[in-house]
C-alpha cells in the first residue's frame, strides 16, 4: 500500500483525486447541465444562459409532461418491456450458462452449440432480414418483437459460464453424493453463489431494454406503441434538417414550438429516473460480479 | 448525402422485394368480388391502409390519435372509406426507412408518400403503383386541377413517366428571396437609416454599412457583436433557407448549388461560376474586416440561434417565415425587439431569384390498390372542399376547430401542400384588405390567415402576445415585402433545373459536397487565396465527377 505519510506519496494522491474528480465531473456535468435546462425557461435556454443552475427558475416542463398522455404510456410500455425482457433473459440464460459448464463428456455437443453462440454474437441477421423474419411471424406491433430478438444475450451467457466455472467444483460434487439432481444443483448451488452475476446480467438486461430505442423504431409502426426512448428520440429535432426538407411555415411553426428544450430536457431527466434508483441497488454486484466472471480456474 | 444512401438502400430493398410481392400476390384474392362490386357502381365500404408521416407535435385535442381524429372521420364519413395506418414514423429518415421495410417485406400500402423523385422512378419501374392518368383526369376537381396548372406544367410533368402520371405531386410553391432581417429597434435607436431611398431594397454595400455600425455601437452591451453568420454549409439549393450565404451570392449573379442554364444556354453548376468566385472574394474580404463572424464554419444552428437572441447579431438571412418559429425567441427574451426585412439587390437594382422545385414530396397508389380514384377524391376533399366550400366545415365542426388551433396537418390522411404557386400573395392580400378595413375577416379564405388576423389585432390592442409580433413580422412585413417585389417587377427568376440522381451522383456527389464547403471555408477564413484556392477548387470539382454530372444531366434533358 501507498504510504500516505511520505510527501510525494501525498503529492501522488492528490494528483490522482484530480484526475478521478475531473473524470467524474465529465460525467456528471452534462446531467447537471441538462437537470438545469429542465427547469429554466426556454427563451434563456435558446439564448444559450442556461449552464449548471437553473435560469429563469420554472418547473413548466415538468407540468407539461404530466400532461403528456403518450409519454406515460410509452414509459409503461417500456416498463412492462424491461420486466418481460429481464424475467425471459434469466429464465433463458442461467440454465444455457449451466449446461454450457459441464464437461464435454457430460453434454458431447457442447462445442458445436459454443461455436453456435459465437456465431451469433459476432454476425447477426440485419435489419431487413430481421425485420421480415419479426413480421412473417406477426410479431410486429407487439411487444414481443422488442423482446424476443434480443431473449439471448450471449455475452452475458458467458459472463455467467465464466462465473459459473469459478465455482468449486466440490460444492456441486458434494450436492450430487447427497443425491441431488442437475437441476436442484443449478437451483440451490449454482444460482446463489451466482448472485453477483446475475445481479450483473440482470442490470445489462434492464439498462440494454430501457435504453434501446431503434428496436421501437423498426418494429413498432404506430406511435402509440413507442416505448419511452423511441418516444423521447422522435422528439428531439433537427431544425436544420427540417427547415430543408419540403415543410410549410405552419408545419415548422409546430415543430419549433416543441424544439423547446427544456421540455425535452425534462423528458429525459423523467426518463432516466427508473436507471438511477435501480443502479444504487445493483451496482455493488455489479462491479464484483464482472471481476469474478472474468478470472477462470 | 443521405439521399444517396436511401436510394442505394432502396435498390436493394426493390431488388429484395421483386421476389417476395410474387409471393404476397395470393392476399389480394378478394379483389375480383370487390370488381364486382364497383361495376355495380356500389364499392361499399373501403379498406385503406396508408404509410403516414408524423411529427413531434401534432397538437391533438385529448383523445384523437393519427388514426382517429377528425379528419379522418370527416373522410371515413364522406367517402365510406375505413383508413387504418399501415405504419407511422417521423418524416424524414425514421419515415423513409419504414418506406423501405415496407418495401422488403413486400407490403406495399395502398397508399404513402415517398419522399424523392428517385424512389418514385424506382416504384415505377418495378411497377409498384398505379398509373393515375385516368383517374386524376376524371376525378380530379377543377379547382385542385388548376392548383397544379398553375405551376405551367412543372408540377405534373414531375411525376409523369411515359405520358402517365405516376403519383400526385405535393407543390411547393416559390417563397422569393432569402431576405435580410435587420433589428430595426437599434438602428432606430442609433439613428441610424437601413434603407436610405425607402425602396426596401438594400445594395452588398448598405448591408456591410450596417453590420458594421452595430458592432460599433453594440447596444446590448454583449461585447463581441457579430456582424453577420452564416450556417457552416454555408450555401443551399433552396433560395430563402436561413443562416445561407444564398443571399449575398445572388446579388452577384452566382446560383450556388442550382443547376441552369446560363445566358450562352450552357448547362452550368452555379457554385463554379466565375461570378460565385467574386462572391466568395467579397465575403472573405468582410471576414477579413470583420464584418462577417470569424467562427464562420463552425457555428451550428443553435449557436448562431443562440447569438440572435442573446443580441449579439442583429441581421439574419432568411425567408418570410423566420419571424414565425426562429426570430420569436428574440422576442420572448426582449420585448423591445423589432426586426425590418429587406431584400439585396444586384447593381442593375434587381432581385435575382431561383425558382423552387415546383414539387416536394409525392403520394403514390399501390398498383394493387382496387380503387385509385379513393386518392384523388380525397385530395378534393381536403385540399377543395374543405378549402372551398362552408358547408363542409360546418357540418364537421371539429375539423373546424382543427384548423382553427393549429392542429398538424399530419393528421389528414395523407398530408402534402397542395396550393397554387401564388397562394401565399393571394391569402396575404384577403388578410391585408381585413386589416386595413377595406375587406373582413369573413372574406379571408383559410382558417390559417383568419387565425393570424385575429392575434394581429390583438397584439396591436397592446396584448404583447409572441404570436402577434410573429405574425406582424411574417406577414405584415414578410409577405408583405413579397408583394411589393412583385408589384413593382422587382424580380429576375432564374428556373434551376432538378435533376434526378445520376449515376455518377450516386458515387461522386458526396465527396464533391464536402469539397465544396471545404474549399468555400477554406477561401473565406483566408487559408487558402481566392484566385488560385478558387482555381484549384474548381479543376477539383470537373475532375472528380462534375464533368461527367453535367454530361449525364445534359443527356437527362435531351430526353
Amino acid at each position: 500500500m501507498l504510504d500516505t505519510k511520505s510527501k510525494s506519496a501525498k503529492i501522488r494522491n492528490l494528483v490522482i483525486y484530480c484526475i478521478v474528480i475531473f473524470l467524474g465531473l465529465i460525467c456528471l456535468l452534462p446531467l447537471v447541465n441538462i437537470l438545469a435546462i429542465s427547469m429554466s425557461g426556454s427563451a434563456a435556454v435558446t439564448a444559450n444562459k442556461v449552464g449548471l443552475t437553473p435560469v429563469d427558475f420554472t418547473m413548466t416542463a415538468y407540468r407539461r409532461i404530466l400532461e403528456d398522455q403518450q409519454f406515460w404510456r410509452s414509459f409503461g410500455i417500456s416498463v412492462v418491456r424491461v420486466v418481460l425482457t429481464l424475467v425471459l433473459n434469466l429464465v433463458l440464460i442461467i440454465p444455457l450458462a449451466y449446461v454450457m459448464t459441464r464437461s464435454k463428456r457430460e453434454f458431447r455437443a457442447r462445442n458445436i452449440y459454443m461455436n453456435l453462440l459465437i456465431f451469433a454474437m459476432l454476425f447477426n441477421g440485419g435489419m431487413i432480414p430481421t425485420y421480415i423474419v419479426v413480421k412473417e411471424l406477426h410479431l410486429l406491433n407487439t411487444i414481443w418483437a422488442l423482446i424476443l430478438p434480443g431473449a439471448v444475450p450471449v455475452f452475458s451467457v458467458i459472463l455467467l459460464m465464466n462465473f459459473f466455472y469459478g465455482v468449486p467444483k466440490a460444492l456441486e460434487e458434494a450436492a450430487i453424493v447427497d443425491g441431488a439432481s442437475q437441476l436442484q444443483v443449478l437451483i440451490k448451488i449454482m444460482v446463489p453463489c451466482a448472485k453477483p452475476a446475475i445481479a450483473t446480467v440482470s442490470l445489462f438486461s434492464i439498462v440494454g431494454s430501457w435504453n434501446d430505442f431503434l428496436g421501437g423504431l423498426i418494429y413498432m409502426q404506430k406511435v402509440k406503441d413507442y416505448p419511452i426512448m423511441t418516444y423521447i428520440q422522435s422528439l428531439s429535432i433537427d431544425l436544420q434538417e427540417l427547415v430543408n426538407s419540403s415543410m410549410n411555415s405552419a408545419a415548422l411553426e409546430n415543430i419549433a414550438e416543441l424544439s423547446n428544450k427544456n421540455l425535452n430536457a425534462a423528458k429525459i431527466v423523467v426518463a432516466v429516473i427508473p436507471l438511477l434508483l435501480i443502479y444504487p441497488f445493483l451496482q455493488r454486484y455489479l462491479i464484483s460480479g464482472i471481476v469474478m466472471g472474468s478470472v477462470k480456474e | 448525402m443521405i439521399n444517396r444512401k436511401k436510394a442505394g438502400a432502396l435498390l436493394l430493398v426493390l431488388s429484395l422485394t421483386a421476389g417476395l410481392t410474387a409471393c404476397g400476390g395470393s392476399e389480394k384474392g378478394t379483389a375480383d368480388q370487390s370488381t364486382e362490386n364497383a361495376e355495380n357502381g356500389e364499392r361499399g365500404t373501403v379498406e385503406i391502409s396508408i404509410g403516414r408521416q408524423t411529427t413531434a407535435n401534432p397538437k391533438f385535442p385529448e383523445g384523437d390519435s393519427y388514426e382517429d381524429n377528425a379528419y379522418i372521420r370527416m373522410v371515413e364519413e364522406e367517402l365510406d372509406v375505413d383508413i387504418s395506418d399501415a405504419f407511422e414514423a417521423d418524416s424524414g429518415d425514421d419515415y423513409n426507412r419504414q418506406v423501405s421495410l415496407a418495401l422488403s417485406a413486400g407490403s406495399l400500402p395502398d397508399m404513402m408518400k415517398v419522399a424523392t423523385k428517385d424512389e418514385l422512378t424506382e416504384l415505377y419501374e418495378n411497377e409498384l403503383i398505379a398509373d393515375l392518368t385516368d383517374v386524376y383526369n376524371n376525378y380530379a376537381s377543377d379547382y385542385i386541377k388548376s392548383i397544379y396548372d398553375s405551376f405551367g406544367g412543372r408540377a405534373l410533368e414531375d411525376v409523369t413517366y411515359d405520358g402517365k402520371i405516376m403519383a400526385l405531386p405535393a407543390t411547393s410553391s416559390d417563397a422569393g428571396p432569402g431576405m435580410f432581417w435587420v433589428r430595426s429597434d437599434w438602428a432606430e435607436e442609433m439613428g441610424l437609416k437601413v434603407d436610405e431611398d425607402g425602396d426596401r431594397c438594400v445594395t452588398l454595400d448598405e448591408v456591410k454599412n450596417i453590420a458594421q455600425a452595430f458592432i460599433d455601437a453594440d447596444l446590448e452591451n454583449t461585447g463581441n457583436v457579430v456582424g453577420m453568420t452564416f450556417d457552416s454549409r454555408m450555401t443551399t439549393n433552396t433560395s430563402d433557407t436561413p443562416f445561407m450565404m444564398n443571399a449575398i451570392m445572388y446579388a452577384m449573379g452566382a446560383y450556388p448549388r442550382h443547376w441552369y442554364q446560363n445566358e450562352e444556354n450552357e448547362l452550368t453548376y452555379g457554385s463554379v461560376t466565375d461570378e460565385m468566385k467574386e462572391a466568395v472574394a467579397l465575403i472573405r474580404d468582410w471576414y477579413e474586416e470583420g464584418i462577417v463572424d470569424p467562427q464562420v464554419g463552425t457555428r451550428t444552428w443553435d449557436d448562431i440561434t443562440a447569438l440572435v437572441t442573446k443580441g449579439q447579431c442583429g441581421i439574419i438571412f432568411g425567408s418570410w417565415h423566420t419571424p414565425d418559429w426562429l426570430l420569436n425567441n428574440v422576442y420572448a427574451l426582449d420585448n423591445e425587439a423589432e426586426f425590418e426585412p429587406y431584400v439585396l439587390v444586384d447593381e442593375n437594382g434587381k432581385v435575382n431569384c431561383t425558382h423552387y422545385k415546383a414539387t416536394g414530396e409525392y403520394l403514390v397508389v399501390s398498383a394493387e390498390f382496387e380503387y385509385p380514384e379513393i386518392a384523388i377524391e380525397i385530395l378534393n376533399l381536403i385540399y377543395d372542399d374543405m378549402v372551398n366550400s362552408d358547408e363542409l366545415l360546418e357540418k364537421y365542426p371539429e375539423v373546424n376547430t382543427y384548423l382553427n388551433t393549429g392542429v398538424d396537418g399530419t393528421a389528414r390522411p395523407f398530408n402534402m401542400e397542395v396550393k397554387s404557386n401564388t397562394y401565399l400573395l393571394d391569402e396575404y392580400a384577403q388578410l391585408k384588405a381585413a386589416l386595413e378595413g377595406t375587406g373582413k375577416k369573413e372574406d379571408i379564405s383559410t382558417a390559417e390567415e383568419r387565425s393570424n388576423y385575429d392575434a394581429i389585432m390583438a397584439y396591436r390592442e397592446g396584448n404583447e402576445d409572441v404570436t402577434g409580433w410573429c405574425k406582424i413580422h411574417s406577414r405584415c412585413k414578410g409577405v408583405d415585402l413579397l408583394t411589393y417585389l412583385v408589384d413593382k417587377d422587382l424580380y429576375n427568376w432564374i428556373s434551376p433545373i432538378y435533376p434526378e440522381t445520376t449515376t455518377t451522383m450516386e458515387t461522386n456527389w458526396s465527396n464533391l459536397q464536402t469539397l465544396e464547403v471545404e474549399s468555400l471555408i477554406k477561401i473565406i477564413t483566408g487559408a487558402s487565396d481566392v484566385d488560385t484556392g478558387f482555381e484549384e477548387f474548381r479543376t477539383a470539382w470537373y475532375d472528380q465527377g462534375g464533368e461527367m454530372i453535367l454530361k449525364e444531366i445534359e443527356e437527362q434533358i435531351a430526353e
